[in-house]
């Protein structure tokens, strides 16, 4: 992935993880990985269009969603959640879309132009993602409700 | 009344039972060969044919009774018989031969067998395992035995027995990288230091294995190096240098720290690695490069690390060919070293002279200009993982397969070769070589660089 597009990524993660959830949030060491590989359990999908081509997986387990969802909910004064409803997705998807966005905007600045898709949201077991020829790039967050991993697999369209 | 229902329900358990071991789940093809029943999955059988025909091929194994035009497509077709040694009854010229087209994992391929059958349903909890004294085939490529009919068939592993050259090709590849004799071809190879070895000197080769494979362990373990056929002729000049060096120093040729392994690599690194090129080094890769026709030069850098190297392909290519448009993918896992390439910044005296047209000047000190920097795309890629890259004219990558593992290495060529337009260049390390793969041949007697035959 091309070197530019790391830091917009990993930094607006960091920013808003640590904002909306106002707990501290450390960042694991970054990687690279092309096979298909396992989900946590859910996973917020959002498009990417544009100069390049490609897309953002926010994958967590099942309890970090609901841990991450209700934290953000009970912080605007709402009800927390005890299961994946569709709370807990639409709030997900929300953080999906904030990061992502703000990551946008800061690849904007630097003069790379991308759309964003709508995000997506899947729940299950036992999934794997893959996309063949395309090169992800992993950034784990650790948070105190448990571990996301933003996968970023974006390419220059040629 | 009780009793009489206790025994229907048991029998029509037993019938159940019955059905289900007598569900057919598979099926194969029967044939003979020398006389004797034999069968191949039908999955793995495309069709049954007849071949008349077919174009010999001159310097084949016997088995291989030539080829066959199936529709357009060209296919080998292999005399089963002849292949296990069993009596086969020679057909007059124009008569055709029975057999089966293979459907196998890569390819396809005919084989010839006395006569064909018909196609055998059985379930497949009768496939008993083999035993070793069946027949007159090797018992490795049989799969099973089954009765049908009260007949027996010899259930033929068509993968395994068409498979068993790339099964044994890796060992010996292997056998190759610590195979102390080096080819002719790499001792005609500039690069080549004379092992000065005879045949004389066997008994003392069995000591020097022994250093030469804990150096190579240590080597591994230290530096990741790999002792592979791409660095081996480097290798063994290299040892023998290095042996009496420590003889010299009073120490023990083995490696006891990282530092050892760094001092026996230094002068494996290629010219000029983690700087600019000079002028004169420069010059000499430019004169090797060929004349290109596509208004685009498309070169690939895995393993770039800082940008020193992609930036000098770059400069290179500027005046190599200064009307094309210049492309340059250059990648790294190293994510720091990969991170300050795309803003590199050096002290002018870094940066040869001539450089004054590619530089800016800014404000901690010398940068390339655009006309070079918006050549090169830098990226944090691992050149293993697959990606989606256009067709490549060059392909730099000095002094990185050397650090891949050799099963590694074998996919990365492969990936290369996928990568590369038809006579493609691809420039290794001074000390690396693809002499050993005959898909590529040398292009430079000054440069260690290949074409894609």
């Amino acid at each position: 992935m091309r070197v530019e597009y790391i830091n917009p990524f990993v930094e607006s993660a960091y920013n808003i993880l640590t904002e909306v959830l106002n707990e501290e949030v450390k960042r694991g060491d970054l990687y690279l990985k092309n096979t298909a590989m396992p989900m946590l359990g859910i996973a917020a999908i959002v498009g990417l269009a544009g100069d390049v081509e490609g897309r953002v997986l926010f994958d967590m387990s099942n309890d970090t969603g609901i841990k991450i969802a209700s934290a953000m909910l009970t912080s605007m004064d709402m009800e927390a959640v005890t299961e994946i409803n569709d709370m807990a997705r639409a709030t997900l998807t929300e953080l999906a879309n904030m990061i992502t966005g703000q990551a946008v905007t800061k690849l904007h600045n630097l003069g790379f132009k991308f759309d964003l898709t709508p995000p997506a949201i899947f729940t299950g077991d036992n999934m794997t993602v893959s996309d063949p020829s395309f090169e992800a790039l992993i950034v784990p967050m650790e948070l105190p409700m448990g571990r996301i991993e933003i996968n970023v697999a974006v390419r220059e369209r040629t | 009344m009780a009793i009489t229902n206790t025994i229907e329900k048991s029998s029509a358990e037993n019938d159940q039972k019955n059905l289900t071991q007598e569900v057919i789940d598979f099926k194969m093809v029967t044939f003979t060969l020398g006389g004797k029943d034999y069968g191949i999955d039908i999955m793995r059988v495309k069709e049954i044919a007849k071949f008349a025909q077919f174009t010999y091929v001159p310097n084949t194994a016997p088995y291989v009774r030539g080829v066959y035009n199936l529709r357009g497509d060209i296919i080998s077709i292999i005399d089963l018989r002849l292949m296990f040694n069993l009596p086969a009854e020679q057909k007059a010229e124009d008569q055709p031969e029975n057999g089966l087209i293979l459907r196998l994992e890569t390819n396809m391929l005919g084989v010839i067998v006395d006569s064909i059958d018909k196609v055998v349903g059985i379930s497949s909890a009768q496939v008993q395992p083999p035993h070793p004294i069946f027949g007159d085939i090797n018992i490795k490529f049989i799969s099973g035995v089954a009765e049908y009919d009260g007949r027996l068939y010899i259930i033929l592993d068509v993968d395994r027995i068409f498979s068993r050259d790339e099964e044994e090709s890796p060992s010996t590849s292997e056998e190759r990288a610590f195979a102390a004799p080096v080819s002719t071809a790499s001792q005609a190879f500039h690069h080549q230091k004379s092992t000065g070895e005879s045949d004389g000197g066997d008994k003392r080769r069995s000591a020097d294995q022994i250093t030469r494979d804990f150096i190579h362990e240590g080597l591994q373990a230290f530096s990741k190096f790999h002792v592979s056929p791409v660095n081996e002729h480097w290798f063994s000049g290299r040892l023998g240098e290095w042996q009496d060096l420590r003889k010299e120093q009073g120490r023990d040729a083995q490696f006891t720290d990282l530092e050892d392994s760094l001092e026996f690599l230094k002068p494996f690194y290629s010219h000029q690695t983690g700087a600019f090129w000079e002028d004169r080094y420069m010059e000499k890769m430019a004169s090797a490069l060929p004349e290109v026709e596509s208004s685009i030069v498309h070169v690939w850098n895995p393993g770039c690390g800082d940008g020193h190297e992609a930036y000098s392909i770059a400069v290179m290519l500027r005046r190599r060919y200064p009307e094309k448009q210049i492309k340059i993918w250059a990648g790294d896992t190293d994510l720091l070293k990969i991170s300050t390439a795309p803003n590199l910044v050096f002290p002018r005296e870094k940066a040869p002279q001539s450089w004054d047209e590619y530089l800016t000047k800014g404000k901690n000190g010398f940068t390339l200009a655009p006309v070079i920097k918006d050549s090169i795309l830098f990226e944090f890629s691992d050149m293993k993982n697959a990606s989606a890259l256009p067709k490549m004219d060059f392909i730099f990558c000095r002094d990185v397969l050397s650090f891949l593992r050799p099963d590694e290495q074998k996919r990365q060529i492969a990936i290369f070769e996928e990568t590369m337009k038809p006579a493609g260049l691809l420039i290794l390390g001074d000390n690396e070589n693809l002499l050993e793969d005959g898909a590529w041949e040398p292009s430079d007697d000054f440069i260690s660089m290949f074409r894609y035959r």
